[in-house]
């Protein structure tokens, strides 16, 4: 057809452009390949030979890597989803040896990227496992997308023409969607979001993140309760009300359609509009609160229990004293080590004000430590303004001759997971015995046993207001339940492996989970759907947390690797930071300015998330910029791998971790 | 085809009583037993990462057994990674080392000691970004000096808003002013309680020191020059001081010019102690050696420290109106410090001062039972070097003594015409047992002085140290010890070779003795001279057959 014409054009360009080597290595290529294939094509046309997936991979491979270095890139990421069809293909014709040798020769190209995948893939040796496997399912139901250039599109069919190549034509057409794009080829940088599409249909995750989230704070919080009163105690001008609000909204509408440029924002607007009188924002406000204050609020779906009054005193109490973070101000860090554990101790979690921690073991036990009993009082009140000399003193207190220690017994397995209700009145522990557990901290007993996941239960979380609380399992399902019914309200399925991880929004009226697939999802609590997917992690996903202002999400995972997510977006706003080892632990600042993380490799990072995000901010023009998470600081444990993290209302960090000596 | 051999199916079918399988079946269950394996390994690690572990553990395998509801595999369950062994003469097949235990003896130990039980202590990782040096946390990195400090600081200044907190000056925790009194306290009066040595384990172990180090330096170098006369708590002093040397925490650099005249002092010292009794020796000696591990560790970042300290001793070496006592710690000081040091300073002095000492080891011109003695320690001292420079010589160049048999013969021959009495006794000994008794009771008869307890103690004490030969270093340590009645004996055969007659020689041949391709033969002809037969002891056997 017009194959001439386009060589012609090529030509010319490489002409115009001056790329003179480039040119004859080409034309020397073409008339190589033509000349080869056109006796390859005569030799094995043997419809049922192994040998044409060797040499046709072999040949794309080849054209590949000698292909022109700007579009190289692009055409190597063809060569993935043709390698692994390839294989799967001459798994399911039979041929196992040849699958495994030819699975073997070429592994390596894709060592760098895949290596989880491959060593799932490496063990398919019949076509029964084929079907077994959900990740070889899923990559044969799914097709890949890839985004190419238009010029490396056009080399790539050219190359597919000429040479006859139906084999690979074949996989190319029936297992990759390309997403042709004018002009020049996508920077090697953004390959993670191009290639990382494994399992999943892009198309379904597409789909998905169209919906809209309303990713605001609850309206009518305590904070801004406490806002408002000093707000109010502050400014003294009569201002109408209602010309304040107006100029608020004002302000907000123009920050919010500036940073969400998908064009997403017509959820929050519609919130906004509902929104009566918020507490004072924008100008006149202090600009250290600014970043939550900006955020826009919303209704809550689910109804909330009330707060008690006395807890509600102590949280302003607490809001008033507490420590400003910043990347300047960096927080105090007070770590409370498991000594003696044996190696039993799979999970640990602290209460809001860090004065209970509670340990799940794998001898099916949960222990709770009242750290104010084990000399260390007043921890967190008088603590943040002073200096090394008020390191307190470890009294072993087993003076009494009891245990320091309250032990809850119950559980017929290995406790995963175990966490304290927002004021520390209750415990949720779940375990492979595959149910979740809710204790009284006051009572010291077990109250309700809630049946339901039929697989490990790896976490359970309780909600930012209590009484609900999700559940994460084994069984690809994450619940949300209620305290007072012992059946889950909402079921989550979607997922296509464990779900390892959830976590509350911080309005209750999402939860997001991260799966061994390698994706991070996010839900809605009142309708159980799936809103939003974020693909790019390379390994099973371990820890969430989101931003106090509800728009930002971090996830942690296997290898290290920590990501910033923007909710309304979809999008990952920081990349690829991180840690050596298992990120086991992530928490915000109360402001958010901060982010902790806390890793096997025995740290705990500190992360600069204020100018990062700041900096998305200014320069949203350019979609594609990320920008790195800023590492603030690096503190080193003595072999303690760090596997909570909590900041307190004040903002103290907390973090626990078990002593691991000899390894 | 699969990593699971066929061979594998096989034995297994067989273990479970399956005595023949067909080849096809076998053939066609090893893929699928390796996707299975696979499949309860990936279940496992799934188990592993929530367990919060990076090592993988029966347990976990177990637990992923149980999620594909198939029995666990009993008697694997133990808190530690199995350890593999690799086995002999194949390059990837591992076994768990499995003992056999005997039933009767787990019944008859005691009772293991309970577990303790898991407990949680808080400390400070960070106070407001900055970790406190706790040991608690781990060691930050040596505290750099607060000017440098300052000068990095603006150069920072200019880029991004690095925070740098200078280190806090002068402030000194409660608790550690508390640790430093309680050291100073148990060094001062209780040095010899266990709680002492406790106290030595914590200085050398404990992060978080580094902010005392300063007030020790100065408190040991005080308390030295103050307690000359009290051996106890000189003794203390140098324990805390290789205690803070040991401590890897604990950057001491900077206080080493403030440390090394205590320990100096403590070597060559004229007195040590107010007593005669007060074993001074093992403290010079315990000295010497601390400041030859200094001069390693340190040698290389200051080159004079090295030069400064040789300097010292062998100013007090070469001073013969130093006392003995001075000698013997400038002896020892040298010896730690290496062969080589032995080599360049001692040899070529040995001559002339062996003839100031002469005088002094004999009875007759020594009446002086003290002194004596202590020309005897001097004596020792000189011979333990010499020895260990030669047995270091012989050593590094084996191939250079073989070589040097020829010459060597030659020397020897030379030496047999000089002096007849000495070739008689080399032969002597050459003739090994029966001879050797004999030399001994001829020595023991020769000699006049102590005859009666010599005479008992020669033999045995040659023989001691023909069977210690190879391990000259263990013959060092007790040189202060039972050795010094034999190296007494080994004086008496050396003065019974009569005067020195070719000194001359010798001492030219001790003064190249610093040269790297100076023979060992020579070396150890020179020395015989000085030493007599003492000085075989330091060579291994079968080279002695060379020499004699």
């Amino acid at each position: 057809m017009e194959d001439e014409e386009m060589e012609k054009k090529v030509q010319q360009y490489l002409h115009r452009k001056g790329f003179r080597l480039t040119e004859l290595a080409l034309q020397e290529e073409r008339n190589r390949l033509s000349t080869t294939s056109l006796s390859d094509v005569s030799l094995s046309r043997s419809d049922n030979d192994p040998a044409r997936y060797y040499d046709g991979y072999n040949k794309l491979r080849t054209w590949a890597y000698n292909s022109l270095d700007q579009y190289k890139h692009e055409l190597l990421r063809v060569l993935y989803p043709v390698f692994i069809h390839c294989f799967m293909d001459l798994v399911a014709e039979g041929h196992t040896q040849e699958a495994r040798s030819f699975f073997h020769t070429f592994r390596e190209d894709h060592e760098l990227m895949h290596s989880r995948d491959l060593q799932k893939l490496e063990g398919i040796l019949s076509p029964l496992h084929l079907e077994e496997m959900d990740l070889a399912r899923s990559l044969r139901e799914n097709k890949f997308r890839i985004k190419l250039c238009e010029y490396s599109y056009e080399l790539l069919l050219q190359y597919l023409q000429k040479t006859q190549a139906l084999v690979m034509l074949g996989i190319i057409n029936e297992r990759i969607i390309f997403e042709v794009s004018a002009g020049q080829p996508s920077l090697i940088s953004d390959d993670a979001d191009v290639v990382a599409l494994v399992g999943t249909s892009k198309d379904l995750a597409k789909q998905i993140n169209q919906k809209e989230v309303h990713w605001g704070l609850l309206e009518d919080s305590v904070e801004e309760r406490m806002e408002k009163a000093l707000s109010d105690s502050d400014k003294t001008e009569a201002e109408s009300k209602d010309a304040d609000a107006e100029d608020n909204n004002k302000a907000r509408n123009s920050l919010i359609k500036k940073s969400s440029e998908g064009g997403k924002q017509g959820g929050p607007l519609k919130k906004l509009k509902k929104d009566k009188v918020v507490g004072a924002t924008g100008k006149n406000n202090k600009s250290e609160a600014s970043m939550v204050s900006a955020a826009p609020r919303v209704k809550p779906e689910l109804t909330l229990p009330a707060t008690p009054v006395e807890v509600e005193q102590s949280i302003l109490e607490d809001l008033r004293n507490r420590a400003q973070l910043n990347n300047l101000a960096l927080p105090s860090v007070s770590f409370y080590t498991f000594l003696n554990t044996h190696n039993g101790l799979n999970c640990s979690s602290i209460s809001n004000d860090g004065s209970l921690v509670v340990g799940g073991f794998s001898d099916s036990s949960v222990k709770v430590w009242d750290m104010a009993k084990i000399g260390q009082p007043a921890k967190t009140s008088s603590s943040q303004g002073e200096n090394g000399s008020s390191q307190g003193e470890h009294l072993s207190s087993t003076s009494e001759g009891k245990r320091p220690y309250t032990l809850f017994q119950g559980h017929s397995g290995p406790v995963y997971s175990a966490a304290f209700s927002p004021f520390g009145d209750f415990l949720l522990s779940s375990s492979s015995d595959s149910t979740i557990r809710l204790w009284s901290t006051k009572l010291n007993a077990n109250l309700v046993c809630y049946k339901g996941h039929n697989y490990p239960v790896w976490d359970v979380q309780f909600s930012p207001v209590g009484h609900y609380f999700a559940s994460a399992s084994h069984d690809r399902t994450a619940r949300i339940w209620s305290m007072d019914k012992i059946q889950p309200l909402r079921i989550m399925a979607g997922h296509l492996a464990d779900v390892d991880c959830v976590q509350w929004h911080v309005n209750c009226n999402y939860i997001a989970t991260g799966s061994s697939d390698k994706t991070v999802r996010l839900w809605d609590v009142q309708t159980g759907e799936c809103i939003r997917m974020f693909i790019g992690h390379r390994s099973m996903v371990l820890s969430l947390a989101m931003s106090p202002d509800g728009r930002y999400m971090a996830s942690g995972d296997e290898d290290g690797t920590i990501m910033m997510w923007d909710l309304s977006t979809g999008r990952c706003v920081s990349p690829l930071a991180g840690h050596n080892s298992c990120v086991w632990s992530l928490a915000f600042s109360c402001e958010g300015a901060l982010l902790a993380s806390g890793s096997a490799d025995c740290t705990v990072k500190l992360w600069d998330v204020a100018s990062s995000t700041k900096a998305l901010k200014m320069d949203d023009t350019k979609a594609g910029s990320t920008n790195r998470l800023r590492l603030l600081k690096a503190l080193p444990t003595k072999s303690t791998p760090v596997y909570n993290l909590r900041f307190s209302r004040r903002n103290l960090l907390f973090a626990t971790g078990a002593l691991s000596l000899g390894s | 085809m699969s990593i699971v051999p066929k061979e594998t199916i096989e034995v297994i079918a067989q273990s479970v009583g399956i005595p023949t399988l067909p080849a096809d079946v076998s053939a066609a269950l090893a893929p699928d037993v390796e996707y299975r394996l696979r499949e309860i390994m990936q279940e496992a690690i799934k188990c592993m990462r929530h367990a919060k572990r990076t090592v993988l553990t029966a347990d976990d395998v177990d637990s992923a057994l149980s999620l594909r509801n198939v029995e666990p595999v009993y008697g694997f369950a133990s808190g530690d990674p199995l350890r593999f062994k690799r086995a002999v003469g194949h390059k990837d097949l591992f076994y768990i080392d499995d003992r056999e235990v005997d039933f009767k003896e787990i019944i008859e130990a005691p009772l293991p000691k309970a577990p303790l039980d898991t407990a949680v202590v808080a400390h400070w990782l960070a106070i407001e970004g900055v970790q406190p040096a706790i040991p608690e946390n781990p060691p930050i990195d040596a505290i750099s000096a607060p000017t440098e400090n300052i000068r990095t600081e603006h150069v920072k200044d200019d880029g991004l808003p690095v925070d740098i907190k200078l280190p806090v000056k002068h402030i000194l925790s409660r608790e550690l002013q508390m640790y430093f009194d309680k050291i100073v306290e148990l060094t001062m009066s209780r040095s010899s309680t266990p709680v002492f040595r406790e106290a030595l384990v914590s200085l050398s172990k404990d992060s978080g020191l580094h902010p005392l180090v300063p007030y020790f330096s100065y408190f040991i170098a005080d308390e030295v020059t103050r307690s000359l006369a009290d051996l106890p708590v000189l003794f203390a002093l140098m324990r805390v001081v290789q205690s803070l040397l040991r401590n890897p925490h604990v950057h001491i650099e900077p206080y080493l010019h403030q440390l090394m005249p205590s320990m100096i002092t403590c070597i060559v010292a004229k007195r040590l102690g107010h007593r005669l009794s007060d074993n001074h020796w093992e403290l010079r000696d315990f000295s010497a050696n601390l400041v030859a591990s200094v001069c390693r560790k340190y040698g290389h970042a200051y080159h004079n420290l090295q030069i400064r300290l040789t300097k010292t001793l062998i100013n007090a070496f070469l001073d013969p109106h130093k006392a003995l006592t001075q000698h013997y710690g400038a002896v020892q000081g040298i010896s730690a410090l290496g062969t080589s040091a032995v080599r360049l300073l001692l040899l070529p002095n040995l001559e002339p001062y062996m003839q100031l000492l002469d005088p002094e080891l004999q009875l007759e011109k020594q009446t002086n039972e003290m002194k004596r003695k202590e020309a005897w320690r001097v004596y020792g001292a000189l011979l333990c070097a010499a020895g260990k420079c030669l047995y270091e010589r012989l050593k590094l160049f084996p191939g250079l003594l073989s070589a040097s048999t020829q010459p060597l013969l030659r020397s020897n021959k030379r030496v047999a015409t000089n002096n007849p009495n000495k070739r008689k006794s080399s032969t002597d000994l050459s003739a090994s047992q029966p001879p050797l008794k004999k030399m001994a009771s001829d020595v023991s008869m020769s000699s006049m002085s102590s005859a009666a307890t010599m005479a008992g103690n020669m033999p045995g004490s040659v023989d001691g140290f023909s069977a210690q030969l190879p391990n000259p270093s263990m013959m060092q340590a007790s040189s202060s010890g039972q050795m010094a009645d034999g190296i007494a004996a080994a004086g008496l055969i050396r003065r019974d070779h009569g005067g020195n007659h070719h000194a001359q020689m010798v001492s030219a041949v001790l003064r190249q003795a610093w040269k790297e391709d100076q023979d060992a033969g020579h070396l150890l002809a020179s020395l015989h001279d000085v030493f007599g037969e003492a000085i075989f002891s330091f060579i291994q056997p079968p080279e002695i057959s060379f020499f004699l």
